[in-house]
C-alpha cells in the first residue's frame, strides 16, 4: 500500500530522510520511532506529499510522488488521515463542524455527512460533546476530535505524529487503546513517537527505527 | 448543490467569525471608496467649472458703419452657416446706445449728438472649437470679410486658461488616480491581514484533503461581502455628507452637489469588485 523506494529527502540542512526503502500493508499498525529531529515527521510528511523526495519515489496505492500533480493531491489526502501533537482544529467551529469539514471538503452530501460524523463521534466516545468546541475540550477529547475528522473519511491509513506528546500518561494510554481499536477495524496506523512506553500497548505491531534520517532497524 | 451551500454559507459565516479583522476591512474599504467617491466629485466639478469659464468665451465683431442693411444682413446668413458658431447676438447701433447707457449710466447722445456706436456680433464657439488655435483660424476669415471693421476678444484668458486647464486637468486625473490606487493597495492588503489571520483554516483544509477551489470560495465570498458592505457605508456617509452640503451649507459655499444613484451604485459595484479582486489576489498568496 505504502512503499518507499530509495527516498532521499532534504527539506533543510542537517533534516531530512537518506535512502529510504520499506514497505507498509494494509492493515498495518507501524510505529516510527527515533530521537527529536530523526525524521520521524518527515517520513509521514511525505506519505501525505506534503513533502517530496529528492531523489526515489514514494508509492500511496495509485499516487506516485514522481507523477503526482498539485490538483491531484487533495485526493490523495482524502485516503490519508491525519491526526497532530498540536491537533489542528478550528477553534472557531464546534466538533461536529471540525469533524464534517473533511466531508464537506470531500463532496459528501448533508444527510451522510450527519450520520457519519454523528456516528465517528459516538466510536471515540464524543457523542455528547459534539456543539462543545475545541476550547472547552481537555487535550485528550481534543485528540480524538481529530481522530474523528481523520477517521471519518474512510482513510486507507491514519497517520498520526506525536500524538500524544501533550497528553499526560493516563490519557496517552487511552489514545492508543483507541488507535488500536481503530486498526483492528482495518485501518493502517502509523504512529510517530519517542514514547517507547506506547509501544509495548500494542503487541504484534511493527517497529521502524530511524536516526539522523536513516533506518537503523525494521520489524 | 450541498458544497455550494456550504461554500456560500462558510463565507457568510467567516465575516462573523473574522470578527475584528472583518470589522476592520470593512473601515477600510469605506475609507477608500470614500477617497475615491469624493475625489470623482471633485475631480468632475472641477473640471466642469473649467468648461463653464471657457463656455463665458465670446466674440465681438465690430461692423464698418458704411455697410448697408443688405451687406449686414448677408454677413449674418454668412455666420449663421459657420458649423463653429454655437450662438449669435445681433447688436444694432440703437441696442448698443442702450447698453452703453445700462453700462455707464449715460446717454451717448448727451455726450456726442450722434451715435457713434457701430453695429456688431457677439458670437460664441461651440466647445470644441473654444481653443485658441480655431478661434484664431476663424477670426482670420471673418476679419477678412469686407463688412468688418474690428473683432476683439480676450486672447490672453484663452492663453491662460488652456495653460492652467492643462495643469488642472492633469492635477485632477492624477488625483483621482492617486486615490484609486491607494484605495485598492487598502482594500487589497486590508482583507489580505483577514486572511492572514485566519491562515489556520487554511493548512487544516489542505490537511483534510480540501482543494484549492473549495478553499477559495468562501474566503472570496467573504471578501466580496467586505467590499459591498464597506462600499454601502461609504455610499451612505457619502449621501449624508452631500445632503448636509446641500441642505445647510450650500448658500455658505455657493456649490451644490448634484451627483445620481447611478453613482451610488458605481460606488458600490465598485466596492464589491475590489473586495472580489482583492479577496482572490490575496487568497492566492496562501495557497501557494
Amino acid at each position: 500500500m505504502i512503499s518507499f523506494i530509495n527516498a532521499n529527502c532534504t527539506f533543510r540542512k542537517n533534516a531530512g530522510v537518506k535512502n529510504l526503502n520499506f514497505s507498509i500493508e494494509d492493515g498495518e499498525f507501524v510505529f516510527l520511532t527515533g530521537p527529536s529531529g530523526a525524521g520521524k515527521s518527515t517520513i509521514l510528511r511525505l506519505i501525505y506529499m506534503d513533502l517530496f523526495p529528492e531523489k526515489g519515489k514514494v508509492l500511496i496505492r495509485d499516487f506516485d510522488s514522481t507523477r503526482i500533480r498539485d490538483r491531484e493531491i487533495p485526493f490523495l489526502r482524502r485516503k490519508v488521515g491525519m491526526i497532530f501533537q498540536d491537533y489542528q482544529l478550528l477553534k472557531d467551529r464546534n466538533v461536529y463542524q471540525n469533524v464534517a469539514l473533511a466531508l464537506y471538503a470531500s463532496h459528501y452530501k448533508t444527510r451522510e455527512i450527519k450520520s457519519r460524523v454523528y456516528n465517528i463521534l459516538n466510536q471515540v466516545g464524543l457523542g455528547h460533546r459534539v456543539h462543545h468546541r475545541p476550547t472547552e475540550l481537555s487535550g485528550g477529547e481534543q485528540q480524538r476530535v481529530t481522530i474523528a475528522r481523520a477517521l471519518v473519511k474512510e482513510p486507507i491509513v491514519l497517520l498520526a505524529d506525536e500524538p500524544t506528546g501533550n497528553l499526560d500518561p493516563r490519557v496517552s494510554i487511552e489514545l492508543i487503546n483507541l488507535l488500536n481499536k481503530i486498526n483492528k477495524k482495518g485501518t493502517a496506523v502509523i504512529v510517530a513517537t519517542h514514547n517507547y512506553s506506547l509501544i509495548q500497548r500494542v503487541p504484534g505491531a511493527r517497529l521502524i527505527q530511524i536516526n539522523e534520517g536513516e533506518i537503523i532497524s525494521i520489524t | 448543490m450541498t458544497i455550494l451551500w456550504f461554500l456560500f454559507k462558510e463565507g457568510f459565516k467567516g465575516l462573523i467569525r473574522s470578527k475584528y479583522s472583518g470589522a476592520f476591512s470593512i473601515i477600510i474599504i469605506a475609507i477608500s471608496i470614500m477617497l475615491v467617491g469624493f475625489g470623482y466629485v471633485i475631480a468632475r466639478d472641477t473640471l466642469f467649472m473649467v468648461e463653464n469659464i471657457r463656455a463665458q468665451f465670446d466674440v465681438d465683431i465690430f461692423i464698418k458703419q458704411t455697410a448697408s442693411r443688405d451687406d449686414i444682413a448677408a454677413f449674418d446668413a454668412k455666420l449663421k452657416k459657420m458649423n463653429e458658431i454655437d450662438h449669435l447676438i445681433y447688436i444694432s447701433p440703437e441696442e448698443a446706445a442702450k447698453k452703453f447707457k445700462n453700462e455707464f449710466g449715460e446717454d451717448i447722445f448727451d455726450i456726442l449728438d450722434y451715435n457713434p456706436l457701430p453695429p456688431s456680433f457677439t458670437i460664441s464657439f461651440k466647445p470644441i472649437y473654444r481653443n485658441l488655435i480655431s478661434v484664431e483660424a476663424i477670426a482670420n476669415i471673418l476679419q477678412s470679410d469686407p463688412v468688418v471693421d474690428e473683432l476683439k476678444y480676450r486672447k490672453n484668458f484663452l492663453i491662460i486658461l488652456e495653460k492652467y486647464q492643462r495643469i488642472i486637468l492633469f492635477t485632477v486625473l492624477g488625483i483621482f488616480a492617486v486615490l484609486t490606487l491607494i484605495s485598492i493597495i487598502l482594500t487589497s492588503n486590508s482583507i489580505k491581514m483577514t486572511i492572514f489571520a485566519r491562515q489556520d483554516i487554511i493548512s487544516t483544509m489542505k490537511l483534510i484533503g480540501a482543494t484549492n477551489r473549495f478553499i477559495k470560495i468562501p474566503f472570496v465570498i467573504e471578501g466580496t461581502l467586505e467590499g459591498g458592505l464597506g462600499s454601502l457605508v461609504a455610499a451612505l456617509i457619502i449621501y449624508g455628507m452631500f445632503y448636509l452640503q446641500n441642505t445647510y451649507f450650500q448658500s455658505f459655499l455657493d456649490y451644490t452637489v448634484v451627483v445620481s444613484y447611478r453613482y451610488y451604485v458605481a460606488l458600490l459595484i465598485l466596492g464589491t469588485f475590489l473586495g472580489w479582486i482583492g479577496s482572490r489576489r490575496a487568497i492566492r498568496k496562501f495557497l501557494h
